[in-house]
């Protein structure tokens, strides 16, 4: 016990002096642990996914396979929803929801419902990818291990990255990947704060993978020689990738809207949309799963159907995707994307030597692999994202030149039509989506409560105007609240400049009562209203000052230079470190 | 600021009982009651480091269309002003409300995951005990039967957390103008410890002003001396003050405290910090 005593091993591990030291060794430590957990989660989902492939395997070829992905979904519903208790959603907005608005805190259960339901879903042929779940998982781990230590929100956050970055890495074995999905996508801040531990995170993700299942590339390194033809064409496939992007965005997004207005349980919405993806996968296989076999093929130049085949493809896969996770399936949009991503460039590899025989066009894989990093881009709005997850994948920076332009000009494209990725747009409509620095954020961190102006001298509706002139004479402000002498209740504001003509004439002072002159049309707010509501109720009705009720009574006045004021405190705070 | 006590609203017997038990802490105290009433079976709960999502139980969801009349009757039957409701404004996962947790106080029965069968002595369901230990708050445990309370009784075994709960008691004492009693069950300590930290924490001023009676049971079990605890006191307590393998060795005051007492319990967790 001494021995404890003497290790200053407090109740809390936040006491614990081990916590006390560098706040950047610390989250390096820790965050290496959560890379580390991370790393087997995903190792968890892939193992998991091979052994429901070779289960169901056999039976892919019966008349009543079509079941096979419905009958998954329906599981993976019920499963979400009567054992684990969670909403249903791709995982990654959720990670980014929790670090907008609480600092990354998550529930024990993400740390693997998400496996599960993913397992399932994609196992059984689902079209979806284990990417999102095993993100959710990674950053719920990241989130509860810095809970279990009681750190701060900003550690909490770092560490929820760390989840996350170690996730990505090892389901690709890509840690650059890992750690730029994790700054550009989930945590929107490059600081170095968060990049180091994220970066450690993601290197330890990556070697738990490799140590328990090899350094294997996901895709055969090959060579390409690229032309400046080939450069030029790849301007052509940007355009391309950012329609498919946007018609995957918007399909999915419909498909997601169709499923609610139909009232059914959600396991059976699940098992519809799963079936409709057994019955398209029943005509062309290459939709169902994952689908990383039919890329490879791409890649290595294997894949033999023709371009009317591939570019229905495309539209198959959109479908069976939509299907998928807009009718409650569990996954996630990262695997569809690299899909429908390297059909896009097969696709236009085919159309281009069609119309132009006599070039020499570099190998089709090529444009696979940047089709492929062109609908990443797109959809996520994450071009760096898109080119270092393909570099890494692929094994090779041959590629980088014409990467780099399809990613850039597919996401700028894609920006310009869908000003908000598809993982960002439901939270951007509701206003959830909280980046560290921005207006809403800096908002978002204040509250009413803090900034209510309480220094308001109160008068009833019965005082003379008389009466009303001594006490404004010893006040600094130009509003008064009236209130009902018996209950309280607040019934309206006196504003000096609206009464300015009753003030300066005596005769009105023993006739006139606060009743006949207060304005009762006055807009309130209370103490739980979004301060950015309020800036715009103010700025609409050009008001500087608003009176704060709560229970109908008079709390205090808020004010436009209060909240400005504040605010540009709290903007200091939080771009200080 | 007004002092605000959140009351998740469940539109049966059971729930008007414990509204009526909240309303009643409500006027005696001096809070605004500020209501919940679910429209799903589940929602969350963000504290400081914590989430806690509470999964209810489907009575809460029953007769939806007069809930809220249901719920401004008992709270205008009071004699209290018309509350407020709460309104869900962000949601996790598009599907799961995300309620505030802004508050001082919190009312709930012992259990609110669980069927309301379950709710008697020696439980409290999974969902409160993580609300209690997460929450900045105290959390009023209120009994199935509305029973007003004429006296605070104060469990004081000398931890951080019983220091919170006696200062807790005596701002409700303060507050309400009942009669404070302290209930310390002496163990390997003597009195003199527990005056000693009553000394040592500036607790001295507050012993004399609202105490009316320290008991000290010298003898005998605290389960049996507990009968001592008036009928119609509210019972104040901390919990969650020792760490998890010292509560596994030796149990802890709260569960025997909740095992036994029917009373009305008050009880302050180890993130609720106390102020007069």
């Amino acid at each position: 016990m001494k021995f404890i005593k003497r290790l200053n091993i407090g109740k809390y591990p936040s006491q614990w002096i081990f916590f006390r030291f560098d706040d950047r060794l610390l989250l390096i430590s820790i965050g290496a642990l959560v890379g580390s957990c991370s790393g087997l989660a995903a190792l968890a989902l892939n193992r998991g996914l091979i052994a429901m492939f070779e289960l169901l395997g056999h039976y892919r070829h019966l008349w009543w396979a079509f079941m096979m992905p419905g009958i998954g979904a329906a599981l993976s519903s019920l499963f979400l929803e009567k054992v684990v208790k969670e909403g249903a959603g791709h995982g990654v907005p959720e990670v980014i929801y929790s670090v907008s608005r609480y600092g990354g805190l998550m529930r024990f259960r993400s740390s693997f419902s998400r496996l599960i339901s993913s397992c399932l879903t994609i196992g059984s042929g689902g079209s979806a990818g284990p990417e999102a779940p095993v993100v959710m998982s990674g950053a719920a781990i990241g989130s509860n291990i810095a809970q279990i230590f009681s750190l701060n929100d900003r550690q909490r956050v770092a560490l929820v990255g760390c989840g996350t970055a170690g996730a990505v890495a090892a389901i690709f074995n890509a840690p650059i990947a890992g750690l730029v999905f994790t700054i550009e996508v989930i945590i929107g801040e490059w600081s170095a704060l968060n990049i180091v531990p994220i970066a450690v995170a993601s290197v330890f993700g990556a070697q738990v993978c490799r140590l328990l299942q090899g350094n294997q590339i996901a895709f055969t390194h090959l060579q390409f020689n690229i032309d400046p033809a080939d450069t030029i064409a790849c301007l052509g496939l940007a355009v391309v990738t950012a329609v498919v992007s946007i018609m995957l965005t918007r399909a999915l997004r419909l498909s997601n809207r169709v499923s609610h207005r139909i009232h059914l349980p959600v396991w059976l919405k699940a098992a519809i949309g799963g079936c409709a993806v057994g019955l398209i996968g029943f005509l062309l296989p290459d939709v169902l799963g994952e689908g990383y076999h039919s890329i490879q093929a791409m890649v290595e130049g294997t894949f033999s159907n023709g371009l009317l085949l591939v570019a229905l493809l495309v539209f198959a896969k959109i479908v069976a995707t939509s299907f998928t996770l807009g009718w409650g399936g569990s996954g996630g949009i990262f695997a569809p994307c690299l899909v429908i991503g390297s059909f896009t460039g097969l696709m236009y590899h085919r159309f281009i030597e069609m119309l132009w025989p006599g070039i020499a066009w570099v190998n089709e894989g090529c444009f696979a692999l940047l089709g492929m990093a062109g609908l990443i881009s797109g959809i996520l709005q994450a071009p760096l994202t898109g080119m270092f997850l393909i570099v890494e994948i692929t094994g090779g920076y041959e590629v980088i030149l014409p990467l780099i332009l399809v990613s850039a000009i597919s996401t700028t494209l894609c920006h310009s039509f869908e000003p908000a990725s598809f993982y960002m747009k439901d939270l951007v409509e509701k206003g959830h989506f909280l980046r560290p620095r921005t207006d809403a954020r800096v908002l978002a961190d204040l509250s009413v409560s803090e900034l209510v102006e309480k220094d308001c001298i109160i008068v009833t509706k019965d005082m003379k105007l008389g009466d009303f002139v001594k006490i404004m004479q010893k006040s600094h402000r130009n509003f008064f609240p009236v209130e009902d002498e018996n209950s309280g209740e607040f019934l309206g504001l006196i504003h000096l400049d609206d009464i300015r003509e009753y003030l300066f004439d005596p005769l009105f002072y023993e006739t006139v009562f606060l009743e006949q002159i207060m304005d009762i049309q006055v807009q309130t707010v209370g103490l739980d209203d979004d301060l950015s509501v309020i800036l715009d109720r103010m700025d609409a009705g050009n008001l500087y000052s608003m009176p704060v009720i709560a229970n109908n009574q008079f709390v205090g006045m808020i004010s436009k230079a209060t909240l400005l004021d504040k605010y540009r405190n709290e903007l200091i705070v939080q771009t200080d470190h | 600021m007004e002092t605000r006590l959140l009351h998740i609203f469940r539109n049966t017997p059971l729930g008007r009982e414990v509204l009526l038990q909240s309303t009643y802490f409500c006027k005696t105290i001096g809070v605004n009651p500020v209501i919940y009433i679910p429209e799903f079976i589940k929602f969350l709960m963000y504290f400081e480091n914590d989430v806690a999502q509470i999964d209810l139980d489907g009575s809460y969801l029953i007769a939806p269309e007069t809930a809220r009349a249901h719920a401004v009757e008992i709270v205008r039957s009071q004699g209290l002003p018309e509350p407020n409701f709460i309104e869900p404004k962000n949601f996790t996962a598009s599907t799961l409300p995300d309620i505030p947790v802004n508050f001082d106080f919190m009312c709930c029965p012992r259990t609110v995951s669980d069927l309301s069968s379950k709710i008697g002595l020696g439980y409290i369901g999974p969902r409160v005990r993580r609300i209690v230990q997460s929450a900045r708050f105290p959390v009023l445990i209120a009994g199935t039967v509305s029973k007003p309370w004429k006296s605070v009784a104060v469990m004081f075994g000398g931890s951080a957390n019983a220091i919170n709960a006696f200062r807790l008691g005596a701002r409700i004492s303060r507050l309400s103008g009942l009669p404070m009693n302290v209930y310390t069950q002496l163990g390997k300590h003597s009195l003199d410890y527990y005056k000693d930290i009553i000394q040592k924490k500036n607790l001295s001023r507050d012993m004399d002003q609202y105490v009316q009676n320290w008991e000290v049971f010298d003898a005998g079990e605290f389960a049996v001396n507990l009968y001592n605890v008036p009928h119609d006191a509210l019972v104040v307590l901390g919990a969650y003050g020792h760490g998890v393998i010292k509560e596994m060795l030796f149990g802890s005051t709260m569960e025997k405290v909740q095992s036994v007492l029917p009373n009305n319990l008050l009880i302050a967790g180890p993130k609720y910090q106390a102020s007069m």
